[in-house]
C-alpha cells in the first residue's frame, strides 16, 4: 500500500454545492453528496437483493421434487414474477447506479456530480418505487403475469388484482429515477472531467458507464410507454393489448422487448467495466487493446436496438423477421465476445495475485463464455424452437446476468470497498464467499441446460415425475441453498470488515486511475488536489516518471 | 474571448441545457412510442375511418398555429432579454404563455366534443389510441406552461436582469420540443385522417 | 433421461433441429473448452512470482485483434448460414390457402381439437396419423399459450387475434407428450399435450370412435349421474354430443372415458381418479377455473358411472 506524494496542479475544483456533511441518520437520508448516495443505493440493492433471494429460495423448495404442494400455483406464479422483478430493477439497476454514482466522480477527478440534489432524487425515486411493489403483497397480491408481464395474461381479465397496477406504478417511478440518473451522470462524464482528462483517457469503467447511459435514456422510454398504456387499459378500461376489443398481444412484446433487450446490456456493461478495471490491476499490465474494447462497446450499445425481437422467435412473426434478428443477434455475440480475448491478453504473461476480487474477475470469464455460448446457441433461432422458455433460458439468463453481473459486482466490490470504508474486506471470508458462490452458482444453473433439453418448461409450479427430473431439480436446490449461505458469508465479511478490517490506505492495490489518488475514504469534496493527466493511468506514470505511458504513445 | 462571448459560451451548452437536451431525447423517445403504437392501429384497423368523422383537422389546425407561434413568440422573448430589453423580454413571455393556454383550451374542448359523440378512451382501439398520445402531449404543455409561468413571475421581480439566462434558455428549450413534436403528432393523427 | 426432449426426434421436422442443435452445441463446447484452457493457464501459468518483478507493460497488438473478431465473424456466419437451412427443413411455410388438417384452440387450461376433415372434436389427447405431415392452426382462446411437443417439432406461440400454422408429423407410433410453453396463469404447470400417433387404419377407426353419439345410459348410477350432469352447472362449461351441454369454457367430455389421462394430463385417467378430481379439482388443480362444487359421495358415484360410458 502506497501513498504517493505528488506534484499536483494543487488547484482545487470548484464545488457544485456547499459541501458539510450532517451526522447521524437524517445526514444521510438527506444527503446529496455522490458517495453517501452510491452507498444507499448499494444498500437498498442489498436489501432487495436478500428479498429475491428468498424468493428464489422458496421457488427452488417448491421445486425440489415432483408434484409438490409448498406453495400453491398461485403463491409461486406471484413469487417468480416478483423474483425476476426484484433482481432487475430493484437490485441490479441500483448496484450499479450505485458503483456508477460513487465512483464516476472520482475517478474523472471532479467533486460530484453535475447535479447533486437530481442524484438524490434518483435514489429516493428508485426506493419508493421498490416500496411500492412489495406494497402489493399486503394490497391484494403481488403481481403474477411474469416480470415480462405479457399481455393479455396482464390485462384485468386475468389478473384481476392490483399486482400488475402496482408492477406498473412501481416501475414506472424507478425508471423514472434511473433516467434521472443516467441523464445526471452523462453530464457530469462530458463537463467535469479533469483538466487532460480527454475522452480516449477515460478509464474503461467510465467509458461503459457512459454507454450504459444512453442506452437507459433511449430504453427506459419504451417501458415507460408500454407501463402507461397498461395502466390505461386496465385502469379505463382502454384497448392497447386486448385482441378481443381490437387490441394487440404482440405489440405489448415488440414495446416490452425494445425495453427489455436493451436493459440487459444495462445491466451488463457496467459489469464488463468492472472487470476491465480489476483485471488489469491484479495482471500489472494495463488492459490489452484499450481502444477495441471502448469501441466494441458502442457497437454493443448501436446493436442492443436490433435484436429484440430474439425473445420472440416462438410468436410466428415469419422467417424474414426471424432472420433478420438472428443476424443482428449472431452479429453482437462478435464485440460481447472479442473482449473475453483482449482479458485473457491482459493476463497474458502478466503477474497475477488472486486476490477475492480476481478471483471473481477471472472465473466471470468462464461463467460469462458459458451464458453468452448459450445465446448464442438460441440466435441460431431453430434451436431457440426448441429450448426457448424452457430451463436452458434460465440457465442462460443466470449465466449472463449472475455469472455476468453479479460475479462482476462482487469483483467490484472487493476492489473498491476499500476505498469507500477505509477498511479491506477480509481476504479469507472472501475465499469462502467465491468459492462457495462458485460451485453453488454452478450446481444451482448448470443442471438446468439438461432440464430444459429435456422438456421442462419454465414459470412451472410444479412438474410430473418424468425420470431425473426430480434428480436434477434437487440438486440444483442444492445449490441454491448453497448460494443462500455464500450471501451470507458475504454480508458477513461486509459487516465484520467496516468495523474491524485492515486499514486500507489511498491505494491498498497498487492501482492507477484517479479514484486512488486520494484517501479512503475520500474527503467531503473528493480530491485535494489533481495528479497531472496525460495518459489513461495517471498514477502508473508517477510511479514511474523514466517510463510514463505518455511516452510510450499512450 | 471578450466576456460578452464567454458568457454565451458559458450557457451555451451548459449543464442545464446539456441535461434538457438528454432529457427531451428520452421523452423524444417516449412520444415515439405512442406515436407508432397509434400508426400500427389506424393500420390494420378502420380507426382510420372513425378519425376521419369525428375529427376536424381545421380547427385543431387553427390550435396549432397558436402553439406554434408560441414557439416563435419565447424565441422573441430570449432576444429581448440578450438584448437588454427587459420590457420585450417580459411581453413576449407572456403572449407566449397565453398562445400556449388558448391551445391547451381548443384541446379540451375537443375532447369535450368528442366526448359528446361517444369517442372515449375505452369505447374502441382509436379512443384508446388517441386520447393518450394527445393527452401526454396536452399534459407535456401543461407543465411547459407552469415552467414558462415560473420564469414569467420570477422575471417580473427582476431575477433575469443579466443578458444571459441558463434558466431561460432551458425552459425554451422544453418549450420548442413541446411545439415541434405537437407537429409530428398532429401530422399523424389529423392530417392522416383527412388524406 | 432424455426421454421426449429434443433429443428423441421422432419427425423429419425434430430431427432436423436436433442435428442442428448438435452442431452448434458441438462449436459452443470447443469455443468453451479454448476459453477455459487459455483462462486456467494464464491464471496457473502467470501468477505473479515473490520477486515482485513488473511484467513488460502491453498495450495492445492490431493484427490479433483482427484475427480473433474476424474468426469471431466467420463462426457467426456459418452459424448463420446452417440456421437458414434448419428454418427451411424444420418449418415449411405453408402456401397460401393452404387448409389446416387440424385446429388446435389453446384455453386456460387444456387443449382444444378440432378435425375439420373429418368433422371430429375432442380436447387434450390428440391423434394423427403417422407418416403424413399435417399442418396445424393454432389459435387461443384467452392468454397466451405455447404449443410444444419436443418429439416432433418446434414449440409456437398460441396467441388471440395471431393465428399461426405449424406442422405436426411422426414417423413411428407411440405417445409424444408435450406441454404448454408460455405461462399463461395458475394452470400453466398442468396443461399438458398428449400426441398419440396411430397408423392409419387405427387412427381412421379412433376418428369413427369419435364421431359416435354414446347413448344415454338407462339404469344405475349411470343413468342417474346422467340426469346430475344435465341439471348440474356441467353444462354450462362442458360440451356432450347428445345432450344439452354445449360450451367450451371446459374440454369437451363427449368421449372423456377413451383418454389415457384427465385434466390435461395432470391424472390418469381411471374411475378412481376420476372420482378424485370430481370431489375437488382444485386440489389436483388449483386455480382451474373448474371449482370445488362439494358433491356428495353419492353424486360423485353417479357422475363417475355417467362419464365412465362415454367411451
Amino acid at each position: 500500500m502506497s501513498d504517493i506524494p505528488f506534484p499536483g496542479t494543487g488547484e482545487a475544483l470548484p464545488l457544485p454545492v456547499p459541501q458539510e456533511q450532517m451526522a447521524g441518520l437524517l445526514g444521510w437520508l438527506s444527503s446529496v453528496d455522490h458517495k453517501r448516495i452510491g452507498i444507499m443505493y448499494l444498500l437498498t440493492g442489498l436489501v432487495f437483493f436478500g428479498a429475491g433471494g428468498i424468493e428464489a429460495l422458496l421457488m427452488r423448495i417448491q421445486l425440489a421434487r415432483p408434484v409438490s404442494s409448498f406453495l400453491s400455483p398461485q403463491t409461486f406464479d406471484q413469487v417468480f414474477t416478483m423474483h425476476g422483478t426484484t433482481m432487475i430493477f430493484f437490485v441490479a439497476m441500483p448496484v450499479l447506479t450505485g458503483l456508477a454514482n460513487y465512483l464516476i466522480p472520482l475517478m474523472i477527478g471532479a467533486s460530484d456530480v453535475a447535479f447533486p440534489r437530481l442524484n438524490s432524487l434518483s435514489l429516493w425515486l428508485l426506493i419508493c418505487g421498490g416500496l411500492l411493489l412489495y406494497f402489493s403483497f399486503i394490497a391484494g397480491g403481488a403481481p403474477a403475469a411474469g416480470w415480462f408481464n405479457y399481455a393479455p395474461l396482464s390485462e384485468k381479465p386475468y389478473s384481476s388484482t392490483v399486482g400488475v397496477d402496482y408492477y406498473s406504478l412501481g416501475l414506472l417511478i424507478a425508471g423514472i429515477g434511473s433516467v434521472v440518473a443516467a441523464i445526471n451522470l452523462i453530464v457530469t462524464i462530458i463537463k467535469y472531467r479533469a483538466p487532460g482528462l480527454t475522452v480516449r483517457r477515460l478509464p474503461l469503467f467510465v467509458w461503459m458507464v457512459l454507454v450504459t447511459q444512453f442506452l437507459i435514456i433511449l430504453a427506459l422510454p419504451a417501458l415507460n410507454a408500454s407501463l402507461v398504456m397498461l395502466l390505461i387499459d386496465r385502469r379505463l378500461n382502454a384497448h392497447f393489448f386486448q385482441p378481443v376489443t381490437g387490441g394487440s398481444a404482440i405489440l405489448w412484446q415488440h414495446y416490452f422487448w425494445a425495453f427489455g433487450h436493451p436493459e440487459v446490456y444495462i445491466v451488463i456493461l457496467p459489469a464488463f467495466g468492472m472487470i476491465s478495471e480489476v483485471i488489469p490491476v491484479f495482471s500489472r499490465k494495463p488492459i490489452f487493446g484499450y481502444e477495441y474494447v471502448a469501441a466494441s462497446t458502442v457497437a454493443i450499445g448501436v446493436l442492443s436496438f436490433l435484436v429484440w425481437a430474439h425473445h420472440m422467435f416462438a410468436v410466428g412473426l415469419g422467417h424474414s423477421i426471424d432472420t433478420m434478428f438472428a443476424i443482428s443477434s449472431l452479429l453482437i455475440a462478435v464485440p460481447t465476445g472479442v473482449k473475453i480475448f483482449n482479458w485473457i491478453a491482459t493476463m497474458w504473461n502478466g503477474a497475477i495475485r488472486f486476490t477475492t476480487a480476481m478471483l471473481f474477475a477471472t472465473s466471470f470469464l468462464i461463467v460469462f463464455t458459458i451464458g453468452g455460448l448459450s445465446g448464442v446457441s438460441l440466435a441460431v433461432f431453430p434451436v431457440d424452437w426448441q429450448v426457448t422458455d424452457t430451463y436452458y433460458l434460465v440457465a442462460h439468463l443466470h449465466y449472463v446476468l449472475f455469472g455476468g453481473t453479479v460475479f462482476g459486482v462482487f469483483a467490484g466490490i472487493y476492489y473498491w470497498f476499500p476505498k469507500m470504508t477505509g477498511r479491506m474486506l477480509s481476504e479469507k471470508i472472501g475465499k469462502w464467499h467465491f468459492w462457495t458462490m462458485l460451485i453453488g452458482f454452478n450446481m444451482t444453473f448448470f443442471v438446468m441446460h439438461f432440464l430444459g433439453l429435456m422438456g421442462m418448461t419454465r414459470r412451472v409450479y410444479t412438474y410430473p415425475n418424468l425420470p431425473d427430473w426430480g434428480l436434477l431439480n434437487m440438486i440444483s436446490t442444492i445449490g441454491a441453498v448453497i448460494m443462500g449461505i455464500s450471501s451470507l458469508l458475504f454480508i458477513w465479511n461486509v459487516w465484520v470488515s467496516r468495523r474491524s478490517g485492515e486499514l486500507a490506505g489511498d491505494n491498498p492495490w497498487e492501482a492507477w486511475s484517479l479514484e486512488w489518488a486520494t484517501t479512503s475514504p475520500p474527503p467531503v469534496h473528493n480530491f485535494d488536489r489533481i495528479p497531472p493527466i496525460r495518459s489513461r493511468r495517471p498514477l502508473y506514470d508517477l510511479e514511474h516518471p523514466d517510463h510514463p505511458d505518455w511516452k510510450n504513445g499512450h | 474571448m471578450d466576456t460578452e462571448a464567454q458568457a454565451i459560451a458559458a450557457v451555451r451548452w451548459d449543464n442545464n441545457k446539456l441535461a434538457m437536451l438528454l432529457f427531451l431525447l428520452s421523452e423524444g423517445t417516449f412520444f415515439a412510442f405512442l406515436i407508432i403504437a397509434y400508426v400500427y392501429y389506424h393500420a390494420i384497423s378502420n380507426t382510420g375511418v372513425e378519425a376521419a368523422k369525428v375529427l376536424d383537422p381545421l380547427k385543431a389546425g387553427i390550435y396549432t398555429v397558436f402553439l406554434l407561434s408560441s414557439s416563435f413568440t419565447v424565441w422573441f422573448a430570449e432576444k429581448g432579454l440578450r438584448r437588454g430589453n427587459q420590457k420585450a423580454f417580459r411581453s413576449w413571455l407572456l403572449v407566449t404563455l397565453i398562445l400556449g393556454a388558448v391551445f391547451l383550451v381548443g384541446q379540451g374542448r375537443e375532447y369535450l366534443h368528442l366526448y359528446g359523440e361517444g369517442v372515449t378512451v375505452s369505447g374502441n382501439i382509436f379512443g384508446t389510441s388517441f386520447f393518450t398520445l394527445t393527452g401526454f402531449h396536452g399534459f407535456h404543455v401543461l407543465l411547459g406552461l407552469i415552467a414558462l409561468a415560473v420564469i414569467f413571475v420570477l422575471a417580473l421581480k427582476g431575477d433575469f436582469l443579466e443578458r444571459h439566462s441558463s434558466a431561460v434558455e432551458t425552459v425554451a428549450l422544453y418549450w420548442h420540443f413541446v411545439d415541434w413534436i405537437w407537429v409530428v403528432i398532429f401530422s399523424v393523427i389529423y392530417l392522416w385522417a383527412v388524406f | 433421461m432424455f426421454k421426449n426432449s429434443v433429443f428423441t426426434p421422432a419427425s423429419p421436422q425434430a430431427l432436423s433441429i436436433t442435428h442442428l442443435t448438435w452442431i452448434v452445441g458441438i462449436i459452443a463446447m470447443a469455443i468453451l473448452l479454448l476459453i477455459m484452457v487459455l483462462v486456467l493457464y494464464a491464471a496457473f501459468k502467470f501468477r505473479r512470482r515473490p520477486s515482485g518483478f513488473e511484467p513488460r507493460q502491453v498495450f495492445g497488438n492490431s493484427r490479433l485483434e483482427k484475427t480473433w473478431t474476424i474468426g469471431a465473424l466467420v463462426v457467426v456466419f456459418f452459424l448463420f448460414i446452417v440456421t437458414l437451412r434448419t428454418m427451411h427443413s424444420s418449418d415449411r411455410t405453408p402456401a397460401p390457402g393452404e387448409k389446416p388438417n387440424l385446429v388446435v384452440i389453446a384455453h386456460q387450461w387444456w387443449w382444444e381439437a378440432q378435425y375439420p376433415q373429418s368433422g371430429v372434436l375432442t380436447a387434450n389427447e390428440i391423434h394423427i396419423p403417422i407418416g403424413k405431415p399435417w399442418l396445424v392452426l393454432l389459435k387461443s382462446a384467452d392468454v397466451i399459450h405455447d404449443w410444444w411437443v419436443p418429439d416432433l417439432g418446434r414449440k409456437i406461440d398460441a396467441i388471440p387475434g395471431h393465428p399461426n400454422h405449424f406442422w405436426i408429423q411422426a414417423d413411428k407410433p407411440g405417445t409424444y407428450l408435450g406441454t404448454c410453453a408460455e405461462y399463461c396463469g395458475a394452470g400453466h404447470a398442468w396443461m399438458r399435450i398428449r400426441v398419440i400417433a396411430q397408423p392409419e387404419a387405427e387412427f381412421k377407426a379412433w376418428e369413427q370412435q369419435q364421431l359416435e353419439i354414446p347413448p344415454k345410459p338407462t339404469s344405475g348410477d349411470a343413468a342417474a349421474g346422467s340426469k346430475l350432469f344435465d341439471h348440474l352447472t356441467c353444462v354450462g362449461c362442458h360440451t356432450v354430443a347428445g345432450t344439452p351441454a354445449k360450451s367450451d369454457i371446459g374440454p369437451d367430455l363427449t368421449h372423456v372415458a377413451s383418454r389415457e389421462t384427465l385434466a390435461a394430463g395432470r391424472l390418469i385417467n381411471t374411475p378412481e381418479n376420476l372420482g378424485k378430481w370430481l370431489s375437488d379439482p382444485q386440489e389436483y388443480k388449483p386455480g382451474a377455473h373448474m371449482p370445488n362444487f362439494d358433491f356428495t359421495k353419492e353424486q360423485v358415484q353417479d357422475l363417475v358411472a355417467y362419464l365412465e360410458t362415454l367411451k
